[in-house]
């Protein structure tokens, strides 16, 4: 039998989600104590009429922990103020940013560009639209001391945005996969019940309690680490790697003369526990133990519901190159993962967390990525493929840096 | 928009005049609408971009091949690289998907749009819950009714049964490459 488990790149990603995870829940622990008084309390009470501004006091008619929120911050034109009789911006607050359909369009546009001919990192310029060219993000960091909650609030009205955006992918491929039976139903259960643990406990654990600044940050460094990766496969090494594979392919597509050999033979299970599962394809045997696919599915899961992006570029990697398992499994899976982790994760924001919707911002985007994504094949192939990666490192190194110092120290190192 | 949509929209949940019968059968039909404006927005899609879907999805559908072959015949380098190969293609497929699923359902949010100022508050009273469902539960639930029912009418409706063919034909090269239709035996000793 051939053993394909090999969990030990595995353990060094867990490794890295854990101390990643640590120094998070750390940051979040920061946050959730009571602050250090800037002042000694005596001369706090000598301006007790400074302490107290008046508050808002109604939720204006919006649901939820938004509305409940609104009605805690303060009240006025200002910085950080809410203004009751201002026109409502987006998620319905009143003197929110309002962006343009236009805007939002065409950012979407682009989006959908990016989706059809680069990938993942079509997810990436869906957050970097929301944080900075829709305004969102310099408006939530304004609450960031008048009103902390609201804050907050808005920051998982973001994260659930962004998940909505770029987790829609998965609906579709998941209905054309199960049509074709083209799923390892154990492997997707343990997968999908890790991510079901892993979206729920990343939202519900952080929902409510990451500031803006925080997010931001995060997402700095998750960008960051998308733009290491792309230049690694621009290295000789990850070349060698590449060329390696697709000279191997080249190689095996000419010893198949007679396309009639390529037969299917399905995948069966055939024999099944918690530590080991055994799965027959092609008369070779596959193991994988459902425990290590459930943790799998936690971290990963967690780490996309945090980040608000959908995962698929994370567990398609996990299971072919780490579990080992055949493409033709791995597509419908990792599909059916990414649906669960993401409605996971939505629903609990919106319920749980209580964050608020703007359906008409996601719906424009979505007109605007489908026209993209139509645009981006046609447009895309007078790009060569090494100018498009070069054009997305240096973006991923700029967002990623801008993000990461803005968020982390306040302000950014690169002009945003 | 909604200022001029707003008592068209408003007129679907007044048919019957039975408050319960009204939330349902109004939701019930804004559904049918989105799911009509979804499937006509990307037959538009298809029609556009089939060639280059064609192409993504028999790249993937090579490297799927070849990597069963690869396995049936126990070579494990080149499964490895086919798989890796397969890897890329399957995401340039999985994104282009994504344009797909977005194209069929952006009518849905503008629906919820149009919805949460009516219903967000007293919820949609609908038969067995007089007092209001919330607006999106209830939504989603017509949703899927409404893509059921059409999904079963349209291969009869005039514009609509021609991409219904162009779908099947798509869905029938899925399951060509399924491999639970075993057509050949296993052979151990390979």
């Amino acid at each position: 039998m051939k053993q394909i488990g090999s969990f030990r790149k595995w353990s060094l990603i867990l490794a890295v989600a854990a101390a990643f995870a640590l120094a998070g829940a750390n940051s979040l622990w920061a946050q959730t104590q009571p602050a250090a008084p800037a002042q000694p309390p005596a001369a706090v009470e000598q301006k007790p009429a400074e302490a107290k501004p008046k508050l808002v006091g109604s939720d204006l008619g919006l649901p939820a922990k938004l509305g409940v929120e609104i009605a805690k911050a303060p009240e006025g034109k200002g910085r950080g103020q809410i203004d009751p009789s201002a026109p409502r911006g987006v998620f319905g607050v009143p003197g929110a940013p309002q962006p343009s359909s236009i805007l939002i369009f065409l950012w979407a546009v682009w989006v959908g560009w990016v989706f059809s001919t680069v990938g993942a990192f079509g997810g990436i310029m869906a957050g970097v639209g929301h944080m900075t060219v829709y305004g969102l993000g310099d408006y939530v960091r304004t609450f960031r001391d008048t009103a902390p909650g609201l804050n907050k609030t808005l920051t998982d009205s973001i994260r659930t945005s962004n998940q909505f955006l770029v987790g829609l992918s998965s609906i579709v491929s998941v209905i054309n996969y199960l049509k074709s039976k083209r799923m390892s139903w154990p492997l997707g259960l343990a997968l999908g019940a890790g991510s079901i643990v892993g979206a729920y406990l990343a939202a519900s654990l952080t929902g409510g309690k990451v500031s803006f600044s925080q997010y931001q940050g995060w997402f700095g460094v998750f960008v960051l680490v998308v733009g290491f990766v792309l230049i690694y496969e621009l290295t000789p090494k990850g070349q060698a790697g590449k060329k390696a594979a697709k000279a191997a392919s080249q190689a095996f597509e000419k010893t198949v003369k007679e396309k009639a050999d390529i037969t299917s033979a399905g995948v069966t299970l055939k024999s099944f526990s918690i530590t080991k599962s055994t799965m027959t394809f092609f008369g070779t045997d596959f193991s994988f133990s459902p425990i290590a696919a459930f943790f799998g599915g936690v971290v990963i899961a967690a780490i996309s519901a945090f980040i608000g992006v959908g995962g698929g570029f994370l567990y398609v990697p996990y299971l072919t190159s780490i579990v080992g398992l055949p493409m033709f499994v791995v597509a419908g899976t990792s599909a059916l993962a990414v649906l669960i982790s993401m409605i996971t994760s939505i629903t609990t924001y919106i319920n749980v967390a209580g964050a608020g919707m703007d359906w008409a911002l996601v719906g424009t985007q979505l007109v605007g990525v489908f026209i993209g994504s139509m645009v981006g094949p046609r447009t895309a192939k007078y790009i060569p493929e090494k100018w498009l990666k070069l054009l997305f490192i240096v973006l991923a190194l700029y967002v990623g840096i801008g993000y990461f110092s803005r968020g982390f120290f306040g302000r950014s190192w690169v002009p945003m | 928009m909604w200022y001029y949509l707003d008592p068209y929209l408003l007129a679907l949940y007044g048919l019957t005049g039975a408050h319960a019968l009204d939330g349902l059968i109004g939701t019930l039909l804004l559904s049918l609408v989105v799911v009509v404006i979804g499937e006509f927005t990307i037959s538009l899609v298809f029609r556009v971009n089939r060639k280059h879907l064609d192409k993504l999805n028999s790249n993937l559908k090579k490297y799927s091949d070849l990597s069963q072959e690869a396995l049936r015949r126990g070579d494990e380098a080149s499964y490895k690289a086919l798989n890796k190969q397969g890897n890329d293609a399957y995401g340039h497929v999985f994104f282009n998907r994504f344009g797909l699923s977005a194209a069929a359902l952006w009518p849905i949010f503008f629906a919820l749009d149009w919805m949460q100022p009516h219903f967000a508050e007293t919820g949609i009273a609908v038969p067995f819950y007089p007092s209001g469902a919330h607006y999106v539960v209830v939504f989603l639930i017509c949703y899927i009714l409404a893509r059921i029912v059409f999904g079963r009418v349209k291969r009869h409706l005039p514009y609509f049964k021609g991409q219904y063919r162009m779908l099947q034909s798509y869905g029938k090269e899925d399951s060509d490459s399924a491999p639970l239709k075993e057509s050949h035996p296993r052979n151990p000793a390979d």
